[in-house]
């Protein structure tokens, strides 16, 4: 039984560099398949779509000022290759910028995919082929430390009024890139009751490409779990002092329903009690 | 001849004195004997990747200062745990790429299936885009199997749509576990394959927003034709792709 199994590392690149210069950025790629297999290379840019990460390759156009080769002696993008079974090969990837191009983002992915073998009429089945990318993101500029321009675009509390068990509490928001460069996310949720810690939520550090936005996301988990004392919570996001996003502060409150629930139900069985007790009283002294 | 090792010595007493004075607070550990005294630069005792069915845990025991630190523009993570981040790779594997689905004949459904398995490094989702070549055809003589439009009419390379019934003809897929969720309700949804050859463009069948090690989804492939069809061999090519989010 034929199959797919490839790994290519690393996953992402990202780069700052100039125009007129060249980098090269190796690619380890793995055949885990008890099988030797042909294999390809492809460039392709993209832009980013909805606030997750994903990407589109249908609205992105190439770059004519951007230029990618391999340095392998062997090998050139879009030649194919064997990769023998159970074993690697690195593919060192060329970049260059041309001395005209635009002082801005590039993104693209390098993509590793299996040869299509032409269906024949011997074989009598379909194929699946598989295909593997890793993507590069690329700030052409002349300083290192680019200018970032942030933006907290929102900043959700979900429910912002709750009982004190049960369901957790959920943080979710945007971050919104101004500027021409990509950055990454980075700061922390602060949550307080009566200017005490509770607990300290870690954002990850996701990249929030030029002119679009991101959802943050948490290092373990954007939720902060129950049980939690009543009263009024104090959640303050304290976003990287680069990003340049002032600290926002928040509040929800915890009320103790189910507690309140479930005195009212011991009282109102007791009050029951005590009426059927009285009731059966009365009905004794009137026989 | 014997004042060199004379002042070889007095150097090294020297400059170990010079060492012992410098530094009045020591972070490492040091091992003393009668006559050795071993600096280390710090002490591990244990360290590594621990299992249980519910939990898994990594360690350092004895490092100088780990945890994670951060200041604008860094964060430093110390301590040997922190290198288990990186160490699962981008991996994408297809259990079985003949997709046999035999000699066709009217009215007989049949359905063949493969595993996509996916694993992702700190930091990624990912997502896996599915494209078919073309219709599944008879080679040679190019009879072609329409895209099955599911039970209700309705369903499309983009949205999935119950497909149970014994006179719905065409073809279809369905992808049932990690990650399909958003894309079929179960597994009697089904999905037209996007195809190239009509210039439709590769749609998202599996993705998740967080790193993940060795999820998979199985991918059923569903077929039925009409008695208006041909009986036969009917083939293509299913291209799967997978790519980390960035």
């Amino acid at each position: 039984m034929s199959s797919f199994n490839l790994t290519l590392s690393p996953s992402q690149v990202e780069f700052v560099l100039k125009p007129s210069v060249t980098i090269i950025q190796a690619y380890e790629v793995a055949n885990n398949s008890s099988q030797d297999i042909v294999l390809n290379t492809q460039i392709l840019p993209w832009v980013p779509v909805g606030n997750d990460g994903s990407v589109s390759y249908q609205q992105a156009a190439t770059s004519s000022d951007l230029d990618f080769s391999l340095a392998n002696s062997d090998l050139k993008i879009g030649q194919s290759f064997i990769l023998k079974a159970n074993s690697k090969q690195q593919i060192v990837l060329k970049i260059k910028t041309s001395k005209e191009i635009s002082l801005a983002d590039y993104y693209q992915t390098f993509f590793v995919y299996q040869n299509q073998d032409p269906l024949n009429q011997d074989n009598n089945f379909s194929q699946a082929t598989g295909k593997i990318g890793s993507h590069i993101l690329l700030s052409v500029s002349n300083t290192e430390n680019t200018s970032i321009k942030a933006k907290l675009e929102s900043f959700k509390i979900f429910p912002k009024i709750k009982d004190v068990f049960f369901t957790p509490i959920t943080f979710s928001g945007e971050i919104k890139n101004d500027s021409t460069y990509f950055f990454k996310t980075s700061g922390k949720i602060i949550i307080t009751k009566n200017e005490s810690p509770v607990k300290e939520i870690e954002l990850n550090n996701d990249n929030v490409l030029t002119n679009h936005y991101r959802s943050f996301s948490c290092v373990d988990s954007c939720k902060l779990n129950s049980p939690l004392w009543p009263g009024k919570y104090q959640v303050t996001l304290k976003m990287d002092e680069n990003l340049g996003i002032a600290d926002s502060s928040y509040s929800f409150y915890i009320l103790p329903i189910s507690p309140i629930l479930f005195v009212l139900f011991i009282v109102g069985i007791i009050f029951g009690i005590q009426k059927i007790k009285k009731l059966k009283k009365q009905k004794i002294n009137l026989k | 001849m014997k004042i060199k090792p004379l002042i070889f010595f007095v150097t090294l007493l020297l400059l170990s004195e010079i060492c012992h004075l410098r530094s009045k607070i020591s972070l490492g550990q040091t091992f003393d004997s009668a006559s050795f005294h071993i600096d280390w630069g710090n002490f591990n005792m244990t360290s590594g990747k621990k299992n249980s069915s519910n939990y898994k845990l990594t360690d350092t025991v004895g490092q100088n200062a780990p945890g994670q630190y951060n200041s604008a523009g860094y964060v430093v993570k110390s301590g040997f745990q922190y290198i288990y981040d990186k160490i699962i790779p981008f991996s994408f594997s297809i259990s079985n790429l003949n997709i046999d689905f035999g000699y066709l004949v009217p009215n007989i459904g049949s359905t063949a299936t493969n595993v996509l398995t996916i694993s992702t490094p700190t930091g990624h989702g990912y997502e896996v885009y599915a494209l078919a070549s073309h219709p599944l055809t008879t080679i040679g003589t190019n009879i072609t199997i329409p895209d099955s439009l599911c039970d209700s009419g309705s369903c499309s390379e983009s949205v999935s749509g119950l497909w149970t019934s014994n006179s719905t003809y065409g073809f279809g897929f369905n992808a049932n576990g990690s990650g399909t969720s958003s894309y079929f309700t179960n597994t009697n949804y089904f999905r037209q394959f996007a195809n190239s050859s009509s210039g439709e463009k590769a749609q998202i069948c599996m993705s998740e927003n967080v790193p993940v090690e060795n999820h998979t989804a199985t991918i059923t492939y569903k077929v039925l034709i009409s008695p208006n069809q041909a009986s036969g061999y009917y083939q293509n090519s299913i291209n799967f792709m997978a790519i980390p989010k960035y």
